[in-house]
């Protein structure tokens, strides 16, 4: 028997728990599944179990009461699981969630679902970030806050974004020589015309101040307009080279500076994670402040596909408050749908939620009108580069894809294999867009025209002989 | 790449799990109860955790949140294994470098 819910979460960040708590907490039977160990997503990271801490920051604790809540709602919580497919027959009424982990159940059926499944780091390629000792600015957050390891003794970050200026201080703390934060975009003229959403969060200027006195006490210099644009080393990085980036996200080599190095740390904001939500063929559509490709929605935050969900960063990036608020949305609404509450208590809730909700979007318009990755920092790689890291595609080779006639990601895949590889895509798909956007400039290609990579299950690679149990259960089940 | 010790604002010192001991290559080497292997590699100075199929160019951690499949390695035998999400255990046998397919 495959257990059957009203609702199923995927991701247990601080969309998902929201969602869930929402939902559960209104009698909705909920489901959540997380491919992490303990439930807090990126933003709400928790030490190991195992792991006894002395202390804690405030968004430790703040993401414990939020944890803390959720753990004693009434749910059923799948961890370390990933979710490799969502399917359903046309006459069906309920979706079939295909599950990897260590628990013995593969399936599970669920009307609605809510997908949280959060952002990763936007991978830009240069030459030699494929070097070990190159890392995301996400990897070095875990190692970090969670392990409590310095990642190396001397580095640079490079990237765009708060998140570059929280990695540094951190890694300072750490003990760590940062040689030199590089903000690829030059905020200052911009970001005066945004004060006054600024001043309204005021709690994000302070953190944003606790990270920045670090790095100056620490007299490590942030340069904004600046970027990384080669690394070098034999079996790890040895050497940064850093140069001017113009508006476009052009470098100016003139200006190079060449850093020995350990380590270099890279985020060029992030990217909201959305297989699942193409797996599934939700409508999409292309952002770039938003992160680029995102699904659309309704105010309800429902897909373009009846029972289906997307909140938080996983749906454009946002922040964590934004994913809170986004998530008590759709849990309320499933709440309703599912007869839970009445449509009086589901509309009152919803209308209570709108002006935070606004708030945070006029958050948001700021964060991608300063952070938004330049299409030209395509031009750090050269032929040689890879982009894809999995099936070691070279842009040369795209470049190569495009002059026979490619003209779509897709196109661009069937022809060097970019994409096709164990992440689907996920690290090149950025990088792979731009050249072919670079390369048919005369012919206005655009990140829309473009396209993005179509995503099939498995989401993530299995074990063959998991794939002949998962085969076996669903003949016992048809 | 060094395991912190002292604490600070932003990273509270904490009390790490048991002390374990693994297998890495044919070489012991100590980690944390609750570290990933990822992690315990890097404090034990192993960074190239694999070698790319066609160039054979050296990789290792890269997203840490195990979605890039560059920091694979076999365990216990099992190939093709995230480092970067796979808590360690005492006794593991991790080895580097080797078949790339699950
Ligand atoms: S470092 Fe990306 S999957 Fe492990």
């Amino acid at each position: 028997m495959i257990g059957s819910y009203e609702l199923a979460v995927i991701g247990a960040g601080p969309a998902g728990m929201k969602a869930a708590i929402t939902a559960s907490q209104d009698g909705v039977r909920t489901v959540v599944i997380d491919s992490f160990l303990q439930p807090g997503g990126q933003y709400f990271m928790q030490a190991p179990v195992e792991y006894k801490p002395l202390g804690q920051t405030q968004t430790e604790k703040t993401g414990k009461e939020l944890i803390q809540q959720f753990s004693s709602s009434p749910l059923t919580i799948f961890k370390g699981t990933l979710t490799w497919g969502i399917f359903k027959e046309e006459n069906e009424e309920e979706w079939l969630i295909a599950l990897f982990g260590d628990s013995e159940t593969k399936f599970i059926r669920s009307k609605n679902i809510v997908l949280a499944t959060g952002a990763y780091d936007t991978p830009i390629a240069f030459p030699g970030w494929t070097l070990p000792g190159v890392i995301t600015c996400g990897a070095a957050l875990i190692l970090l806050k969670s392990h409590r390891i310095a990642p190396g003794t001397r580095a640079i970050v490079t990237g765009t974004g708060p998140l570059i200026l929280s990695v540094s201080a951190h890694l300072l703390e750490a003990g760590v020589n940062v040689l030199a934060i590089c903000e690829s975009n030059t905020i200052l003229p911009k970001g005066i015309g945004h004060a006054p959403t600024m001043l309204s969060h005021m709690h994000r200027l302070k953190e944003g101040a606790k990270y920045m006195n670090v790095i100056l006490k620490n007299k490590a210099p942030y340069k904004t307009g600046w970027s990384i644009n080669r690394a070098e080393g034999n079996d790890h990085v040895e050497k940064a080279f850093i140069s001017k980036v113009d508006k476009k996200g052009i470098p100016f080599l003139a200006s190079q500076v060449e850093h020995q190095v350990d380590l270099v740390v890279s985020g060029y904001s992030l990217t909201p994670n959305t297989g699942l939500a193409r797996m599934i063929g939700c409508e999409m559509d292309y952002q770039a402040d938003r992160g680029g490709w995102v699904p659309s929605r309704n105010e309800k935050m429902q897909s373009s596909i009846s029972g289906i969900f997307i909140v938080g960063d996983g749906a454009g990036i946002g922040g964590a408050e934004n994913a809170e608020i986004e998530g008590q949305i759709a849990g309320n609404e499933i709440a309703l749908r599912t007869g839970h509450i009445n449509l009086k208590t589901g509309q009152e809730r919803f209308q209570e939620l709108q002006p935070r909700l606004r708030n945070q979007k006029r958050f948001g318009k700021l964060y991608g009108d300063l952070f938004t990755p330049k299409p030209g920092l395509i031009s750090l790689a050269n032929d040689d580069t890879i982009l894809c890291r999995c099936e070691e595609v070279t842009l040369g080779e795209v470049k190569k894809a495009v002059a026979m006639g490619a003209k779509t990601i897709g196109e661009v895949k069937m022809i060097t294999r970019s994409g096709m590889g164990n992440c689907q895509g996920r690290m090149c798909e950025h990088s792979i867009t731009g050249a072919i956007v670079k390369a048919l400039s005369a012919e206005l290609a655009t990140f829309k025209t473009v396209g993005f990579n179509s995503i099939r299950p498995p989401l993530h690679p299995l074990p063959v002989n998991f794939l002949a149990e998962v085969q076996k259960e669903l003949d016992v089940t048809e | 790449m060094k395991r912190i010790i002292e604490g600070s604002p932003l990273i509270p010192k904490i009390e790490r799990g048991k002390k374990i001991q693994v297998i890495v290559d044919d070489k012991r080497i100590e980690a944390f109860e609750g570290e990933t292997v990822a992690a315990a590699l890097l404090t034990a100075g192993i960074t190239t955790f694999r070698h790319s199929q066609k160039n054979k160019e050296p990789r290792g951690l890269y997203c840490g949140m195990g979605i890039c499949y560059e920091c694979l390695v076999t365990i216990n035998g099992v190939h093709a294994q995230r480092a970067c999400i796979t808590t360690i255990k005492d006794g593991m046998r991790i080895e580097t470098c080797k078949e790339l397919k699950l």
